[in-house]
């Protein structure tokens, strides 16, 4: 079981392993095989909240460039490739799109303080059998918590934004996040 | 000295996945920098948006955009740039405003200049934020304020000082992450006055007429 899971080319191990053939080595090979799987993810997800084609071509090479960059400070105990590349592609979204100057260096403040503290305490790696439970759990949430979450990660939308375009109280919208939440957070600490 | 209020859940997706309203976002970034708890959440949120971005369905990337990323490779330093040291250490300083808040206010707490907007309260409104109204507020020790709701969504931080609501005692660090249904009044605690930064995406709603009387020169 370990094994076939091991086998996976999203295994958390092995995405770690390129990253760390990307910093000590500058391995181009291995930075061409996060680019083949992660490039047109991250395109995926920029287009869907309506960046257009060559924009997110730009800030897709604008990610894979700052991960290029900045390999060393990838730390697996602290969280998987995709979620650190889903970090990187969010900051860049704020930063190019919303034209919000002053997301980057706080985003790279916070980073720090992460980084300093995952260097202090022993935290628990982020392994690819979370992402399943976590997986799973998405897909086992109520329809409605299910459709929120979705228009938040992958259309952008606020609170109020959502309230209004389902016709729903904003109260309600935020409770039922709040739900789908703690769900999730849940599956993370699944046994 | 940790924080003991947190950001809403709702907040900590809506932050994750870069839709909070801009001058909530430098509220919530002014917390998260103090406060390693919802650093932890805001990483669990994003591995709830790392896994939503791998389930998508896609095709290879061509051979023309592989192309152009190992051009872009050509032209990069072949040595990675060192980190640029933190400077995140200082935040001990008690008159250092948290980093979030450097663009719209200044590094210095005792360096702010406070326009008188009401007996016992002071403001600075920051100009120029995109998403919603971002202020600091600067309230006299014992002072009550007019019991008000919120008309969308109200992120308050305390820098120093102190007050009590229905909510309960909220001091340095703590945020009031409040929504339109909550009417509260808040009471700041003798000694030191209350500062805070707070932000709303909608207008403040004060209620009964010496409330009223106050809004005009509240100027939410």
């Amino acid at each position: 079981m370990t094994h076939a899971i091991n086998n996976t080319p999203l295994d958390a191990h092995y995405w770690s392993a390129q990253m760390s053939a990307v910093s000590a080595q500058r391995d181009r090979a291995s930075f061409m095989r996060i680019y083949d799987h992660f490039a047109p993810l991250l395109k995926r997800y920029l287009r869907n909240l309506g960046v257009p084609e060559p924009e997110a071509d730009e800030l897709v090479q604008e990610a894979l460039l700052t991960l290029w960059r900045k390999a060393g400070m990838f730390d697996p105990t602290r969280a998987s490739l995709s979620t650190w590349l889903f970090r990187v592609a969010r900051n860049l979204y704020i930063d190019h799109v919303r034209r919000e100057p002053h997301w980057l260096p706080v985003q790279e403040g916070l980073d720090r303080l992460d980084h300093a503290e995952s260097a202090r305490i022993d935290s628990e790696p982020e392994s690819s059998l979370d992402q399943d439970f976590l997986l799973q759990a998405i897909d086992r949430l109520p329809a409605i918590q299910a459709k929120l979450v979705r228009m938040c990660y992958l259309e952008s939308k606020s609170h109020s934004e959502i309230s209004s375009e389902l016709d729903m109280p904003l109260g309600s919208v935020k409770s039922s996040l709040r739900r789908a939440f703690a769900k999730l957070q849940r599956s993370m600490r699944a046994p | 000295m940790k924080p003991t209020h947190h950001l809403d859940d709702a907040t900590v997706i809506s932050y994750s996945s870069g839709a909070l309203p801009a001058a909530l976002a430098v509220v919530a970034s002014a917390h998260l920098e103090r406060c390693a708890t919802c650093r932890d959440r805001l990483l669990d949120a994003d591995r709830i948006g790392g896994v939503l971005m791998q389930q998508q369905r896609v095709e290879p990337p061509t051979e023309e955009a592989r192309s152009a990323m190992l051009a872009r490779l050509d032209i990069e330093p072949a040595i990675a740039p060192e980190p640029p040291a933190g400077d995140m250490g200082e935040d001990h300083d008690p008159d250092r405003l948290p980093h979030a808040l450097h663009p719209w206010f200044g590094h210095s707490m005792r360096a702010l200049r406070w326009r008188r907007v009401a007996p016992g309260v002071q403001r600075i409104r920051a100009t120029g934020i995109g998403g919603g109204d971002l202020m600091l507020l600067r309230i006299a020790p014992g002072s009550k304020l007019p019991l008000h709701s919120h008309g969308g969504s109200e992120l308050t931080m305390i820098l120093d000082g102190a007050y009590d609501d229905m909510l309960g005692h909220f001091g340095p660090g703590d945020v009031a992450d409040l929504d339109g249904e909550i009417l509260h009044q808040p009471v700041t605690s003798p000694g030191v006055p209350c500062i805070c930064v707070a932000a709303t995406d909608a207008p403040l709603k004060f209620s009964g007429w010496v409330a009223r009387t106050l809004q005009p020169l509240f100027g939410f």
